[in-house]
């Protein structure tokens, strides 16, 4: 038997390090600039470019793709290479992985304050960027597996199961919800609708979470934990049971974000009953995790690394369990649409995911530059304000959500509603905002913090950019010498390939079963036969919707509570969007639901409104967009778009496309002349014109004609 | 509470087979972990801290 030399490659590992900090610090930075939007508008800075509704997006996708997805490249070449014995399969791919994800970071740095968005929460970037985003990840999976196949190491330990998961997971869910009918370089459809849209969107949105900030950061726990803590994980078999359960469960939990709107009530139920499930598997990581560091809590109090762990596994165990909470449907009533989100998501995001890339980069860095860290003083600074700065984050954030939820909801003794006016419960809760960027600029301070100790550390030492190893070459199996060897999980562990497809059947399970009624059976969508298509100026103006993001902030479906139909109006249903693509149901109300705002305000005051808030709203904090006056409506693209969603399924009579411009016009110019009634001179080819129109026509469709609803609904 | 999983209007069945295949599979995990090999299970879970280091890289 041999033993074999070679080498473990550092360099991508510092390299992905690096992009970790610095994509850390600015999706951070952003993060602050929206929070701070919301309780002094000015931070909107005047422009289009940098409004709340088109740089959150850049917020949620810097933090989650560019800072956590650095991490996730950084832990896995790190922890992958040594748990095969093995060097990463290609340098090539290894750099094509790392210059190609910082590639596609950039295009959404540039595409979404350009307001180039499909509108799908945290998969906004349109499709030339997700065909990229599809390459570059086939490079990382080819990698990975090349590497396991090349490996020294008879079995794969816990943490890659966990990162194939990730990368099977990650793959299906992108892919499947990517469906768009391209319209021109940078402007695609969903091919979805409605109802169904929302399914998929959901159902990639929750696992998004589970599948890139869940899994294999569990991953990364299995092996920088025992190593931080210098013993083995605390038992094997409880990570063998959660990891099969978590993946199995996790992906029916998707519809939890959809409860009370007209996604059929099975599937709500489903995702309600599979939510509460989750915590169990959840728990089992958890526990896990804390009871490897038993006999060496001693350790904890000297190690700032993992000080960061312990913090990030108990933030993952709240966050855990209150995720399940949120999901039954009387806590979901009140907690939906409100902070109390907000604050559920920052709790996992800065405590689990940031705290646990912290600790990893300051035990790892240290080591590939062959050096000790810089200064634990500044280390152990960072822990705590860090610390401080989740507790000032999400305490008001959960103080403004029990507010403002319970006043939505709030009627008097004659039976109206307390608070009215929307715009009232915001008001209420903006000292809670103000705290809140107070607590996120904390901890980039801390970011900030560690951004200089590390790089300190780097300067002080040198990389070692091939580490030397040497291992034994795996022989063949001989199965007959060991029965236990044939056991199917022992040949699971040694067979790659057949782990992935197993661990794709697993999560595929629950995604049919909920995604194949909701597409197949028409009960489960009621068609309305008085909602028709969009004129062609609604969609243009529903397309300006999408591009300045107004999803952000204000949803589209209406509860069936009273409190909400006394304040918006007849609740939603299914049939009201099969037209809709994408939906833009939206997720949090920062300001009203817009559902059945057509018809509630005359075309002067949506004009007045758009142009300043304020003076229609005293008080409010929405940011004023004065350019959609200013600018022109792009018709080019007009017949283009009518002709795809005539593919798409929507009924145009033939050749609509080629008078869809005239129609237009026709429509624009009744406005325009109505709004002059009112002394507002303005061009009916601008785009306030056409967004003026979609909101007109947002929910009127069964708002004009209540007969036509289906007795069911 | 339960009123949410109870009430469906004929969705029972989505739900009634979904929990029963998670059982199954449940069980399935369950007697495998139970049958599992003590000796590789110790061996398996020693893998990150037992990779050989260059002295350099021991814990401090």
């Amino acid at each position: 038997m041999q033993l074999e030399k070679f080498t473990y490659d550092n360099k991508i590992v510092r390299n992905f390090g690096i992009a970790t900090i610095v994509w850390g610090v600015i999706g951070m930075l952003v993060g602050l600039l929206v929070a701070m939007q919301l309780f002094k508008p000015e931070m909107n800075m005047g422009n289009q470019y940098t409004t709340f509704g088109r740089i959150r997006p850049l917020h949620t996708n810097a933090v989650i793709f560019a800072f956590v997805g650095n991490a996730i490249f950084m832990g896995v070449y790190y922890s992958l290479q040594r748990l095969l014995k093995a060097r990463m399969f290609s340098n090539l791919l290894s750099n094509i992985h790392f210059w190609g994800w910082q590639l596609i970071i950039v295009s959404a740095v540039i595409t979404l304050p350009l307001g180039i968005t499909s509108s799908h929460e945290y998969a906004e970037l349109e499709w030339p960027i997700d065909i990229a985003i599809t390459l570059i990840w086939v490079v990382f999976g080819i990698n990975m597996f090349g590497t396991i196949i090349k490996r020294r190491e008879r079995h794969l330990y816990v943490a890659i199961w966990f990162y194939i998961a990730t990368f099977v997971t990650i793959a299906v869910l992108h892919i499947v919800n990517s469906f768009q009918l391209p319209i021109s370089f940078l402007k695609s459809y969903y091919v979805f609708a409605g109802v169904q849209d929302a399914l998929v969107q959901w159902w990639y949105g929750h696992n998004a979470v589970a599948f890139f900030l869940t899994t294999p950061y569990l991953g990364m726990m299995y092996y920088f934990l025992p190593k931080m803590a210098n013993r083995p994980v605390y038992s094997y078999k409880l990570s063998i049971l959660h990891f099969w359960s978590l993946i199995f469960i996790y992906i029916w939990a998707g519809p939890h974000h959809l409860l009370y709107t007209s996604l059929p009530g099975w599937a709500q139920s489903l995702g309600v009953a599979f939510s509460v499930m989750l915590i169990a598997p959840s728990w089992g990581g958890m526990i896990n995790g804390l009871l490897t560091l038993r006999g060496a809590w001693d350790k904890v109090r000297e190690d700032v690394t993992l000080k960061f762990m312990v913090v990030a596994l108990t933030a993952y165990g709240m966050a855990t369990f209150e995720g399940p909470m949120l999901s039954l449907k009387q806590i979901n009533g009140i907690a939906h649409f409100t902070d109390w989100i907000v604050a559920h998501v920052h709790v996992g995001a800065l405590g689990w995911n940031g705290f646990l890339t912290f600790g990893v980069l300051y035990w790892l860095i240290p080591r590939i530059y062959k050096t000790e860290l810089y200064s634990k003083k500044l280390a152990s600074f960072h822990f705590w304000i860090g610390t401080l700065g989740i507790l000032f984050y999400a305490i008001p954030m959960y103080w403004a959500g029990f507010t403002q939820g319970l006043m939505w909801k709030e009627f008097t003794a004659e039976g109206l509603l307390k608070y009215a006016n929307f715009l009232t419960t915001t008001l209420q809760i903006i000292p809670m905002h103000i705290l809140r960027s107070i607590g996120g600029a904390l901890y980039l301070l801390g970011a900030i913090v560690m951004t200089y100790n590390l790089a300190k550390t780097m300067l002080r030492g040198k990389l070692v950019a091939n580490e030397a190893a040497e291992a034994m070459a795996l022989e063949k199996v001989v199965t007959n010498e060991d029965p236990a060897d044939k056991k199917w999980h022992r040949v699971l562990e040694r067979k790659p390939m057949k782990f992935m497809v197993l661990s794709m059947i697993v999560i595929l399970i629950g995604g049919m079963v909920e995604m194949m009624p909701t597409f197949t059976i028409e009960s489960n969508v009621p068609t309305i036969s008085s909602v028709k298509p969009y004129t062609p100026l609604e969609l243009e103006g529903r397309d300006l919707y999408i591009r300045e993001g107004c999803v952000n902030c204000h949803s589209q479906t209406i509860r069936p509570f009273r409190s909400e139909t006394e304040r918006y109006g007849e609740y939603s249903k299914a049939g009201e969007f099969v037209y809709d693509h994408p939906f833009l149901w939206g997720s949090k109300r920062t300001g009203p639901d817009l559902h059945r705002i057509g018809g509630k305000y005359s075309n002067a005051w949506h004009y007045n409104h758009m142009l300043d808030p304020t003076s229609m709203s005293p008080g409010s904090i929405m940011p004023p967009y004065p350019w959609l006056i200013t600018q022109k409506l792009d018709t080019t693209q007009t017949e283009a778009k009518i002709r795809a969603m005539q593919t798409l399924g929507v009924p145009y009579r033939e050749n609509f496309d080629k008078v869809a411009q005239a129609k237009l016009k026709e429509q624009a110019d009744v406005i325009a002349a109505d709004l002059k009634q009112n002394n507002i001179e303005v061009k009916s080819d601008r785009e306030i014109v056409a967004l003026i129109a979609y909101l007109q026509r947002m929910g009127t469709d069964i708002k004009a004609n209540k007969t036509t609803i289906p007795s069911n609904q | 509470m339960f009123k949410q999983i109870k009430d469906l209007a004929g969705g029972e069945f989505y739900l009634i087979a979904s929990l029963l295949i998670f059982m199954a599979f449940f069980i399935m995990v369950g007697i495998y972990l139970i049958k599992m090999n003590k000796t590789h299970i110790i061996e398996m879970s020693n893998l990150p801290i037992n990779e050989p280091q260059p002295d350099e890289y021991e814990e401090v």
